[in-house]
């Protein structure tokens, strides 16, 4: 569009008018196109979404496991590896190595590996992105990469829930508020102000500590599903006012356009002016604002588990949020005991797992700003 | 409407948003155990008597005689002390004693056995609003500074980035903007911290965290990271606690750091305490200024192609003056009404902040009271920081309709 001159395509065939909404969003796309970093951001998303797939549908092969039992072969202590567990071998930095490929752990714990590329007959192979810490008491060793793979899928899960069936709520409420208007609007928009005037974090906060305490386990799921579920339910519950809010203010313009008019004057009923005729012309800007949330609920995530919840979706493949702060954790406890200069900081346990995050989020902003940019034509310009 | 009308008929609106807000969390709290809300309330039964909760006395405890006359008696004591909550009552009943208690600052007591207290011996048993009285002060302040950053970074970068749209200081606003969201907020803040740390040194040792010349009577003056309270020595006190709760009004009249350093004489030592809560603001402000960043420019984007900014330019005035006063003082109203949106995001940000930097403020409390070890959780703590903070945040967004009606005289008017 930096020539200055756009063209839309021409998608009327001669005789042959296509349906309006499949011409809208091929003229997004048309736009769309020509954004770059939308594009990126568009590249970002399906490679974690297929990242996703493959962690969930691939079941962790055992001989080329990289969850491994760390235990430091020179005192023979920390090997509490159940069966069918390959050992890890480890040494601490400073010494000389045990024996041949053995991985040096500069950060002091058996699974504090640094990227190497050098391969382990006991098939641990290279760790390019190094090896990482969830609980400095347990020895066991992860690869930062095979965690973040495994964890692809529960972000994906719990923000896309999260958001999805939080936009859902949100529209159908706005559009009912906002259609309806009078009694119901005013009962409505005061609910949403309560809900909006409580921070989300503390109300996830009381809501997982209050239901933790209550059932610990609902409906026979494992405690770990259990609080997950807990969880999405609570970010639902405090996130769907935001959503109702930007609906019903886009609603108020759109009823007022002469199609809802004529529908009503058709004799279309309530339901269906709202279902057929509202919600689809006013959910452009719940898309934009669903994008730029989906980013957000890994990080809030991150900082629940960083203030000392214990939320594993899985005890072995905790989601990125998890990740990177149960590392944020183990790296303070580091420096807290490490003479700064005298041992390598772990900054891998850091990097990839907030990179991770950071791409996560900035891709769904990237993906948004352009699909903003290409629905709204005053943008355009 | 004169303006007076409008601030008090905004003011009455709150009432239903409280209560609101304390109908959810009545809610969760009755969730919890009968057992859970009595402790929440009343605080852990002491060592002495520890059946003090139980519906039944075993012959011997309390006011029970001791066997072999008796056999079992009921427990007098539990039945006061639920009448007082209203759990005998029907859940209404309850809820209007939830409200009543509620309104009049009766948040209940600090658990003896929570992590707060495992952590703070001298805040087992208080009551959760003197506890919270003592810690709202510094956070206030930290709000303050960072709002005072906020509005210094994003509104001029946005005003900025608006002008020169497409160009490279818009470009560079972007991508701040965006990490601005994609950044978890305890990530900023440790490598806020971990890099000064580096920089500086080992922690422990640089005399930037210990020394401060203008503390008169002793080297010592911040006991945690930077940001803290002045160290007990300063003022002349001991104890945990910082001095002025140890010693009462004489030392620490306002419990804000920076001014009651100013009152006792000592301007140099407050400006040390602002320029040490210098980066955990910065680190508070980071989200917001990325959410403001991105309003201000679009809304001075806007504002810059109506009628009345070309009829200014036209007129030639110049260009600087065009910006700043018609089309900047215009774009001000959405950035107002965006600030008074997101509060509820900024609030939430300070339990991790303070958590990270270690600043002695309530969400460190919070954060501490959310943790199931090595003490247990502390209900009582929990609930009342939500109650504090929502009230913070809905008065904070009197505050900004107010300042929006007078910026913009057809809200008032209209």
């Amino acid at each position: 569009m930096s020539s200055g001159t756009v063209s839309v395509p021409v998608t009327e065939k001669a005789g042959r008018r296509p349906n309006p909404r499949i011409a809208q969003w091929k003229r997004t796309w048309f736009f769309l196109r020509g954004n770059t970093l939308a594009l990126i951001g568009l590249g970002i998303i399906i490679a974690i979404v297929a990242a996703a797939i493959y962690a969930t549908t691939t079941p962790i092969s055992w001989d080329a496991m990289t969850e491994y039992c760390g235990t430091n072969q020179q005192t023979g202590e920390g090997n509490t590896c159940p069966p069918g567990y390959a050992i890890v071998c480890t040494y601490p930095a400073g010494s000389s190595p045990p024996g041949p490929n053995c991985y040096q752990t500069p950060a002091g714990n058996p699974s504090d590996v640094a990227p190497t590329w050098s391969s382990h007959p006991l098939s641990a192979g290279p760790l390019p992105l190094g090896g990482l810490t969830l609980n400095p008491d347990e020895q066991y060793f992860f690869s930062t990469y095979e965690g973040l793979l495994r964890g692809s899928d529960w972000s994906l899960i719990i923000s896309v829930s999260v958001v999805g069936v939080g936009a859902l709520v949100g529209l159908l409420v706005g559009a009912v508020s906002g259609f309806m208007g009078g009694a119901i609007d005013e009962t409505i928009m005061r609910l949403v102000d309560i809900f909006l005037s409580i921070p989300q974090i503390l109300f996830v906060i009381i809501f997982v500590s209050v239901m933790d305490t209550v059932h610990p386990s609902i409906a026979g799921l494992s405690t770990d599903s259990s609080i997950m579920l807990v969880l999405i339910i609570g970010f639902i519950v405090i996130w769907w006012p935001f959503y109702a809010r930007v609906v019903r203010g886009q609603v108020l313009v759109v009823r007022e356009q002469k199609y809802v008019e004529a529908a009503q004057a058709s004799g279309a009923g309530r339901s269906r002016i709202i279902l057929r005729h509202i919600v689809p012309n006013s959910i452009y800007p719940v898309f934009i604002q669903m994008s730029l949330d989906v980013g957000t609920v890994p990080l809030l995530l991150g900082v629940l588990v960083y203030l000392g919840f214990k939320l594993f979706p899985s005890p072995y493949f905790p989601e990125w949020g998890s990740i990177t702060a149960l590392s944020v954790v183990n790296l303070q406890g580091f420096l807290a005991t490490c003479q700064v200069g005298a041992c390598i900081i772990p900054w891998w346990q850091i990097l990839f797992p907030g990179l991770a995050l950071f791409l996560y989020a900035i891709s769904v902003n990237f993906l948004s700003d352009g699909l903003r940019d290409a629905l709204d034509p005053r943008l355009r310009r | 409407m004169r303006m007076w009308v409008f601030v008090i008929r905004r003011s009455i609106l709150i009432v239903p948003v409280i209560v609101g807000v304390m109908t959810i969390t009545f809610a969760l709290v009755s969730a919890l155990p009968v057992d859970q809300q009595l402790i929440a309330h009343f605080g852990q039964p002491s060592p002495h008597d520890p059946w003090i909760y139980n519906p039944v006395l075993q012959p011997g405890q309390g006011t029970c005689p001791p066997a072999p006359n008796t056999k079992t008696c009921p427990n007098l004591f539990l039945k006061t002390a639920l009448a007082k909550l209203g759990l005998n009552q029907p859940l209404p009943v309850q809820w209007g004693v939830y409200i009543y208690n509620s309104l009049t600052f009766q948040w209940g007591t600090v658990n003896n056995h929570s992590t707060v207290s495992e952590t703070y011996p001298d805040l087992k048993g208080l009551p959760v609003t003197t506890v919270l009285a003592w810690y709202l002060p510094y956070t206030l302040e930290l709000a303050a500074l960072s709002l005072v950053i906020i509005l210094l970074i994003s509104i001029p970068l946005g005003n900025l980035s608006a002008v020169n749209r497409n160009r490279p200081v818009d470009q560079a606003a972007r991508v701040l903007s965006f990490s601005g969201f994609a950044m978890p907020s305890f990530l900023l803040a440790s490598f806020l911290l971990m890099g000064f740390v580096i920089l500086i040194g080992s922690a422990s040792a640089h005399p930037y965290f210990t020394y401060s010349p203008w503390c008169p009577s002793g080297e010592i003056t911040f006991t945690e990271f930077f940001g803290s309270w002045p160290s007990p020595q300063c003022f002349g006190t001991t104890g945990v606690l910082p001095s002025w709760i140890a010693a009462g009004v004489h030392t620490a009249p306002t419990g804000f750091p920076t001014i009651d350093a100013l009152i006792h004489g000592q301007p140099w030592l407050s400006l040390d305490t602002l320029i040490r809560m210098a980066l955990p603001a910065l680190a508070i402000a980071f989200g917001s200024i990325a959410v403001l960043l991105r309003f201000v420019r679009n809304s001075m984007l806007e504002v810059m192609n109506l009628d009345f900014v070309r009829t200014a330019r036209a007129e030639g005035i110049p260009s600087k003056t065009v910006v700043t006063r018609h089309a900047g003082r215009n774009s001000l109203n959405v950035t107002i009404t965006v600030l008074g949106l997101t509060f509820a995001f900024f609030i939430g940000g300070f339990p991790v902040i303070e958590y990270v930097f270690h600043l002695n403020g309530i969400g460190l409390i919070l954060a501490y009271s959310i943790q199931p070890s090595p003490g247990s959780v502390d209900f009582g703590l929990i609930f009342g920081t939500t109650l504090l903070f929502t009230f913070i945040i809905v008065i904070a967004n009197i505050i900004v309709d107010i300042l929006y009606a007078y910026l913009d005289p057809r809200v008032r008017l209209g």
